[in-house]
C-alpha cells in the first residue's frame, strides 16, 4: 500500500496533489507533459524533496516532511524505471541487472541476474553492453535491474512511450503480467491514455499539478469530469448550450445543428462522443425513427491503424470517427466525400463548461 | 554550395597553419642532429638521470594530483555551495600564473622563510632543494589541468544515472567508485595525460623552488637548459626524447580517451 | 555573390591574416631616422641588470632593450644566429670565443666584479668560508658554464682538496645564472652561495657577504662586444664607449663594479 501526497513549487508550477496505490494495484499518473506527473513519481522515489508532503509504503514512512524524516532513494526500496532507462553504459546487462542485488555472494548476484534476464527473454544477450541492444531489449533490461531489487514500489515513468508500435504491444502485456505478479504498488506515468488503459487498474488525471479526476479507464471514458479528461480520454470535444426537452436534454452546438442527450445540464456545455460510438452513413439516407443524434459532415481525412480506420470529419466543429476496416470499405470514403455522422444520444455525454 | 567550398577552404588553412606552426620545431628538433650524436649524448649519465628524474616525479605528482583531484572535481560537479565559483576559479588559477612566479610564490609559502616554513621545519619536512619540491612544484603547476577537466566530465555525466544508482541502493560513496568514474572515465584520462604532459615540461617553477642539481632536482627541461650553452647536441638530444616521450604519452591515452568527431552518432 | 569572388574573399582573408601574424611577430627593422629613436637590443649578463638598466634609462640616441641570463645561454644564442647590438658578458673568455669564432667585433674589458661569499642576512648559518665544509649546510652556485659558476670552482679549486670536496658536496643546486643564487639567499632557502659582490649591493640588505680572501679572489672581468650583423653597430659602439668612459661607467661604478682596468 502506497500513500503519496506533496506538495511544493516547481518552477512555474505548483504542484499540490495525493493518492494512493494498493499491492498489487497499479494506478496510472495522466497528463500532459509539464503537468507534474514525473516530478510525483520522483517524490516517491525520494529523488525529490517537496516543500511539504509525505510518503508511506506498507508499514514504512519514507517522507514526512512535518517530523523531519526523509530516506534517501538508497534506503527506500522502490524499482524505478527511468523514461530513457538510464542503463549504465559501461556495464554488461547481466551486470547491469546484478546492481542492485545486495546482501549475497557474487555468485548468488550473477545467477539471480541471469534467471532475470532469462525470464525476460534476454538470455543470449546478458553479456551484451546497453548500446548494442534495441530499444526494446534495452527497455526489458531496465525493468528487470529494477525488479532484481524485489523492491516494494514500482514506479515506472512512459514506460512505452520510447518503443516503436509493434513492441510496444509486446511490452504493454509483459509489463501487466511483471506487476501482476510482483505484488506490489504500482505507478506509471503516461502522456498516452491508452498506454494508461492498458497498464492500469486505475487512472488519476493530472493536470497543472492537481489531480482532476480518479477513476478507471472506462468511468474516465465513459463520465469525463472535464474537458480536459474528455480530450485526454481521446473524446471527440464539441461546445454548445443545452436546455432541457422531457427527460433528454437538447444542446444546439455552435455552428449549426443540434445534438440530444441522455444526461442532464443546461447552458454552455461541452459535448464528448467517443469515435469508436460514431458510425457514418451515405449523405442521403435517412433513417427516422432512432434515437440518434445524425450531423452532416464531410470527410477530410482517412487513416488506417491497424485493424481500423479513422476518419477525420468536419461538420458544424470538427470530429473524429472510428470504424472497423470491413466497415469503411463498404462506405467509399475519401477526402471530400460528404456523409452523415450518427451515434445514440445514450452515448452523448454532457460536461458543464 | 560555393560558399561552402569557400568556407570550407578557410578551414583547412588555418589547419594547415597552425599544423605547420606546432609541428615545425619539434621537427626541426630532430633534424638538427644525426642520429648517432644524439644516442652518444645520451650516454651522458647526467642526461640519463634527467630522464629517469623526470619520469619518477611527474608519476608521483600525477598520482597526488589525481587522488585529490578526482573527489574535489566530484564535490565541485555534485554540490552546490556558497563560494563555489570562487573555488573553482581558484583552482584554475595556476593556469594563468606564469611558473616563475609560481615558484615565487611557493617559496613565500613553503620555503624556510615562508608562511609555513617553520611548521614544515618542525614536520621535518624539506622541500627546497629536495626531490620532494620538485613533486610540490609540479602538482601546483599541473593540477588545474587535470581538475578542470575532472570537473567538466563530471557536470557531462547523465544526471538519471546518478539517480538511477540511488534507487538500486547505492549510496553515495558506492555512486560515485561504481558509476560516476567509469562514465567520466574519458575525461578524467585525457586530463590526466594533460596534466602529466605539462608536468613533463615545466621548468619555471621547479627552478625557482627547488632548484637544479643533477639526481635530485634536475629534471629534463632544467639539464636541456644547462646543456644549451655548452653541450647543445646533449641539449637537442635529451629534447628530442622529451618530445617523443610527450608524444607518447599522448598516443597512449587515445584508445581510452577517444574523441568523437561532432555529428559522429556512436552508441 | 558568385561562387569564385566567395572563395578569393575567403583565400584573402586567409592569407591578410598570416601576414598579420608574421608581421606581430617580426619587430620593426630599421626606424628611418627622424622622429622615433632608434631601437638598441643589448644582451647582458644577469649580474648587470640593475646598472645596465639604469644605464639604459640615461643612454641617449637609442632606446635599449635588455635580455638578462647567464652569460653562456646569451653566447649560445648567439652562435644560433640571435642578433642583439651588443653582448656583454661576466667574464671575457665568453666574448673572446666569439670574436675567433667572427661573431662580434672585437671585445674590450669594461668592468671588474669580486666574486664573495653570500649568505642571508638573517640568523646566517654560514660566516665564514671554513663554515662551508659543515655537513648539512645548503651551498646555491652557479652551474660550471655560467661565468660566476666557472668563477667559484676557480676559488674552490684554490683551496685543499679535502676542504673542497667536502663544500662542493655541500652544493645543493647549479643555477643558470647568478640571479637564481640570489634568489635562494634572499629567500632564505640556501645558508650560502657565491655570487659577485654587486649583487649583494642590489638586495639592499637581505644579503651578506663574506669577502674571499685574496689569493682566492679569481680575477672577474666583463667583457663585451658589438656583434657582427648587428642592426645598431654606431649605437652598439657608443653604448659600450658610454661604459668606459661616460654615463655608463659612472652608473656601474655607483653599483659597486669595479673600474676597468688600465
Amino acid at each position: 500500500m502506497l500513500a503519496v501526497e506533496a506538495r511544493t513549487r516547481l518552477g512555474d508550477l505548483d504542484l499540490g496533489a495525493a493518492f494512493e496505490v494498493g499491492d498489487s494495484e497499479c494506478l496510472a499518473l495522466a497528463g500532459p507533459s509539464g503537468a507534474g506527473k514525473t516530478s510525483l513519481l520522483r517524490v516517491a522515489a525520494g529523488l525529490l524533496r517537496p516543500s511539504r508532503g509525505t510518503v508511506r509504503c506498507g508499514s514504512q514512512t519514507w517522507l514526512d516532511t512535518e517530523r523531519g524524516i526523509d530516506l534517501p532513494p538508497d534506503r527506500r526500496r522502490v524499482g524505478f524505471l527511468f523514461q530513457d532507462y538510464a542503463l549504465f553504459g559501461h556495464l554488461s546487462a547481466w551486470r547491469n541487472v546484478a546492481y542492485g542485488i545486495a546482501g549475497v555472494t557474487r555468485a548468488e548476484r550473477r545467477s539471480r541476474a541471469h534467471q532475470l534476464l532469462e525470464r525476460f527473454g534476454l538470455a543470449d544477450r546478458a553479456d551484451a553492453r546497453p548500446a548494442t541492444l534495441s530499444g526494446g531489449e534495452r527497455q526489458r533490461v531496465a525493468l528487470a535491474r529494477a525488479v532484481a531489487r524485489e523492491p516494494e514500489l514500482l514506479l515506472l515513468d512512459e514506460p512505452l512511450s520510447a518503443l516503436d508500435a509493434s513492441t510496444r504491444a509486446r511490452s504493454s502485456r509483459a509489463l501487466t503480467e511483471l506487476i501482476g505478479d510482483a505484488g506490489v504498488p504500482a505507478v506509471i506515468v503516461t502522456h498516452d491514455f491508452e498506454e494508461a488503459a492498458l497498464l492500469a487498474d486505475r487512472i488519476a488525471v493530472i493536470a497543472a499539478g492537481s489531480v482532476v479526476q480518479t477513476g478507471t479507464a472506462t468511468e474516465l471514458a465513459a463520465a469525463p469530469g472535464s474537458t480536459f479528461v474528455a480530450d485526454l480520454t481521446g473524446a471527440v470535444v464539441m461546445t454548445g448550450a443545452a436546455r432541457a426537452r422531457g427527460d433528454l436534454t437538447v444542446v444546439e452546438l455552435e455552428g449549426g445543428g443540434s445534438v440530444t442527450s441522455t444526461d442532464s445540464a443546461t447552458g454552455p456545455v461541452a459535448v464528448t462522443v467517443h469515435p469508436w460510438e460514431i458510425s457514418l452513413e451515405p449523405e442521403d439516407s435517412d433513417q427516422a425513427g432512432s434515437a440518434r443524434n445524425r450531423i452532416d459532415v464531410r470527410v477530410t481525412s482517412v487513416t488506417t491503424v491497424g485493424n481500423r480506420v479513422r476518419v477525420g470529419l468536419m461538420g458544424p466543429q470538427p470530429m473524429v470517427a472510428e470504424l472497423t476496416t470491413p466497415g469503411a470499405a463498404g462506405l467509399a470514403l475519401s477526402p471530400g466525400t460528404r456523409a452523415v455522422a450518427a451515434f445514440k444520444a445514450t452515448a452523448t455525454r454532457l460536461v458543464a463548461r | 554550395m560555393s560558399r561552402g567550398a569557400a568556407f570550407t577552404g578557410a578551414l583547412v588553412l588555418a589547419l594547415a597553419v597552425v599544423l605547420a606552426f606546432l609541428t615545425l620545431p619539434l621537427v626541426a628538433i630532430f633534424l638538427d642532429v644525426g642520429p648517432g650524436d644524439l644516442v652518444a649524448s645520451l650516454d651522458d649519465p647526467g642526461s640519463v638521470d634527467a630522464l629517469l628524474l623526470s619520469v619518477e616525479v611527474t608519476a608521483i605528482a600525477l598520482i597526488v594530483i589525481v587522488a585529490l583531484g578526482t573527489p574535489a572535481a566530484w564535490l565541485l560537479a555534485t554540490r552546490s555551495f556558497p563560494g563555489r565559483s570562487v573555488a573553482i576559479t581558484l583552482v584554475e588559477l595556476p593556469l594563468v600564473v606564469p611558473p616563475a612566479v609560481a615558484g615565487i610564490g611557493l617559496l613565500a609559502a613553503l620555503g624556510p622563510q615562508g608562511l609555513l616554513g617553520d611548521a614544515l621545519e618542525q614536520a621535518g619536512v624539506e622541500l627546497v632543494f629536495q626531490t620532494a619540491g620538485v613533486v610540490v612544484a609540479l602538482v601546483f603547476v599541473a593540477s588545474p589541468f587535470y581538475v578542470r577537466q575532472a570537473l567538466a566530465a563530471f557536470t557531462a555525466l547523465d544526471p538519471s544515472l546518478i539517480e538511477a544508482s540511488r534507487t538500486l541502493g547505492a549510496g553515495d560513496v558506492r555512486t560515485f567508485l561504481r558509476v560516476a568514474l567509469p562514465g567520466a572515465r574519458a575525461g578524467l584520462v585525457a586530463g590526466g595525460a594533460l596534466a602529466w604532459g605539462r608536468a613533463l615540461g615545466e621548468f619555471g617553477a621547479t627552478l625557482v623552488f627547488a632548484g637544479s642539481l643533477t639526481g635530485v632536482t634536475q629534471t629534463a627541461p632544467l639539464a636541456i637548459y644547462e646543456r644549451f650553452s655548452a653541450d647543445f647536441t646533449g641539449a637537442l638530444a635529451l629534447s628530442a626524447v622529451l618530445v617523443a616521450a610527450s608524444g607518447a604519452i599522448l598516443l597512449a591515452v587515445k584508445p581510452a580517451g577517444g574523441s568523437r568527431v561532432l555529428g559522429d552518432a556512436r552508441g | 555573390m558568385t561562387g569564385r569572388v566567395g572563395r578569393v574573399r575567403a583565400a584573402l582573408t586567409a592569407v591578410i591574416a598570416v601576414f598579420a601574424l608574421a608581421a606581430a611577430g617580426c619587430g620593426d627593422s630599421d626606424d628611418s631616422g627622424g622622429s622615433s629613436k632608434p631601437r638598441l637590443t643589448v644582451s647582458a649578463a644577469a649580474s648587470l641588470k640593475k646598472a645596465f638598466t639604469a644605464y639604459g634609462g640615461d643612454f641617449s640616441g637609442a632606446r635599449a632593450r635588455f635580455s638578462f641570463a647567464g652569460s653562456d645561454e646569451l653566447a649560445a644564442q648567439i652562435r644560433k644566429g640571435v642578433r642583439p647590438d651588443v653582448f656583454a658578458a661576466a667574464n671575457v673568455k665568453l666574448p673572446d670565443q666569439l670574436y675567433r669564432e667572427g661573431k662580434v667585433e672585437r671585445p674590450v674589458v669594461f668592468a671588474g666584479n669580486r666574486l664573495v661569499l653570500a649568505v642571508p642576512a638573517k640568523s646566517p648559518r654560514v660566516r665564514s668560508l671554513g663554515d662551508l665544509r659543515q655537513e648539512g649546510v645548503k651551498l646555491a652556485v652557479g652551474s660550471a658554464s655560467v661565468p660566476v659558476g666557472s668563477y667559484t670552482r676557480e676559488v674552490l679549486g684554490r683551496l685543499p682538496p679535502t676542504q673542497s670536496k667536502a663544500i662542493l658536496g655541500n652544493v645543493r643546486s647549479n643555477e643558470p645564472d647568478v640571479g637564481g643564487v640570489v634568489g635562494k639567499l634572499s629567500q632564505g632557502a640556501a645558508d650560502a652561495g657565491f655570487v659577485y659582490v654587486t649583487d649583494v649591493v642590489a638586495t639592499r640588505g637581505r644579503v651578506k657577504a663574506v669577502e674571499l680572501p685574496k689569493s682566492l679572489q679569481p680575477s672577474v672581468r666583463y667583457g663585451a662586444a658589438v656583434v657582427k650583423g648587428a642592426k645598431q653597430p654606431k649605437q652598439a659602439k657608443r653604448f659600450i664607449d658610454g661604459l668606459l668612459t661616460g654615463k655608463g661607467l659612472e652608473t656601474m661604478d655607483g653599483a659597486g663594479f669595479e673600474p676597468p682596468p688600465r
